[in-house]
């Protein structure tokens, strides 16, 4: 029955790390993009809200859940002397960050001079916040915390710009923005997308160490499948910028309905990524 | 929603098998068959922790926590006392908190004759 904690903290890591991504993504898109964006900016300051308060949900959860783990009933979650244990330690400062950093992504969202700044600024702070805790951090090497805020900024800009491309594609009156945006995203991404699996490599030989731990441990199991995901969603991903979008580009009639089956399809593929993240920061040890 | 319901299901099923364990060795130690209960069980860790919870369970018996007022910082050496006489399969539960604020648990078992 303890498990159950261990349950619920994983599916809170992997709301939180669906809902930063997601909301911290449409501030980036939105910061880069602005023009292509505009006849969905509204829609996507709405989604950006709702993806930035289940994450602030979940991180507050998780911190509770962390206690409950560490008693093994609920207790933990009421526990003045664990919840203060906690705080203590990087994951308090990881909780303050994010907050922090997703109370700016919501006041990002209200009219004011300094809207955009503040956005991006708490983008950065919820992204950094992974870099407080967790096995990379445990490694405590400032190098490696910044190849995990790239990584993690890069996914974000990745997964930002899957909404709003959605949203263009789905009205026949926005085609010519939505192959814009895949357009100029697919140029971005020509960079972006290496540098951000190099960083994933990097960080998977620091943490393995070793072909063998790869394949033999549950971390590097659980690495494999992730990486198998991600393939995946490279794929999809080239059939976008290769096919989809030039077609959309040409204005042929059957290219919105594809582009659109595949921007889903790579929608769920990214979160079975996150889901693969949260049991391998959640749930298993660092191969020795 | 599919999605998330099969991640929220997958999440519950796939911790019971893969939760941490750092536990380093312990006396006594894993699986081992000794003649009598000692006056205490050390647990010796691979990096800091600070134990929350360690639990010792005798058979179908309700478990019993230990007292940990003795243990309030963070170590990798930690020596518990138990009480009692009585032969059988012991189980014992641990939890306890990394320096990196990971929460960790494990168990391990060991049978007096």
């Amino acid at each position: 029955m303890s498990g159950i904690w261990s349950g619920l903290a994983v599916l809170s890591q992997f709301v939180l790390y669906t809902g930063v991504t997601f909301s911290a993504g449409l501030v980036l898109i939105r910061a880069v993009f602005g023009a292509d964006v505009a006849p969905v900016v509204r829609r996507m300051g709405r989604q950006a809200a709702v993806f930035a308060l289940a994450a602030l949900g979940a991180a507050a959860s998780g911190f509770l859940l962390s206690g409950a783990q560490l008693t093994g009933d609920a207790s933990g979650m009421t526990d003045p002397e664990i919840l203060a244990l906690l705080w203590q330690t990087p994951a308090g400062e990881a909780l303050v960050l994010r907050l922090t950093g997703l109370a700016l992504i919501l006041a990002g969202l209200f009219p004011g001079p300094l809207r955009h700044p503040l956005a991006v600024a708490g983008a950065g702070l919820a992204l950094w916040s992974f870099t407080q805790v967790g096995h990379v951090s445990a490694l405590e090497s400032a190098l490696l915390r910044l190849v995990l805020f790239l990584h993690l900024a890069g996914v974000a800009f990745w997964v930002g710009v899957l909404l709003p491309l959605c949203d263009l594609t789905r009205d026949a009156g926005t085609l010519n923005r939505a192959a814009q945006l895949g357009h100029r995203f697919g140029q971005v991404a020509t960079v972006t997308v290496p540098l951000l699996l190099l960083a994933g490599l990097v960080m998977a030989w620091q943490l393995t160490g070793s072909i063998q731990a790869l394949i033999l441990t549950g971390y590097g199991q659980i690495l494999l499948a992730k990486a198998g995901f991600v393939t995946l969603v490279l794929a999809l991903a080239a059939l976008n910028k290769l096919r989809f979008v030039p077609a959309l580009h040409r204005q042929d009639p059957a290219a919105a309905a594809g582009f659109l089956r595949s921007l889903k399809t790579e929608t769920c593929v990214l979160l079975l990524v996150f889901a693969a993240t949260a049991l391998l920061t959640g749930t298993v040890a660092l191969p020795e | 929603m599919k999605l998330f319901a099969g991640v929220a299901l997958l999440s519950v099923l796939a911790t019971g098998a893969l939760a941490h364990s750092k536990l380093a060795g312990s006396i006594p130690s894993d699986g081992t068959v000794i003649a009598a209960l000692p006056g205490e069980m050390t647990l010796n860790f691979n990096k800091k922790i600070r134990l929350t919870l360690v639990k010792i369970t005798r058979g179908d018996a309700p478990g019993i926590k230990a007292n940990l007022t003795g243990h309030k910082g963070f170590g990798t050496h930690f020596a518990v006392p138990l009480t009692g006489s009585e032969g059988g399969v012991y189980r014992v539960e641990w939890r306890g908190l990394g320096v990196d604020g990971h929460a960790m648990q494990g168990d391990f078992s060991f049978t007096v004759e």
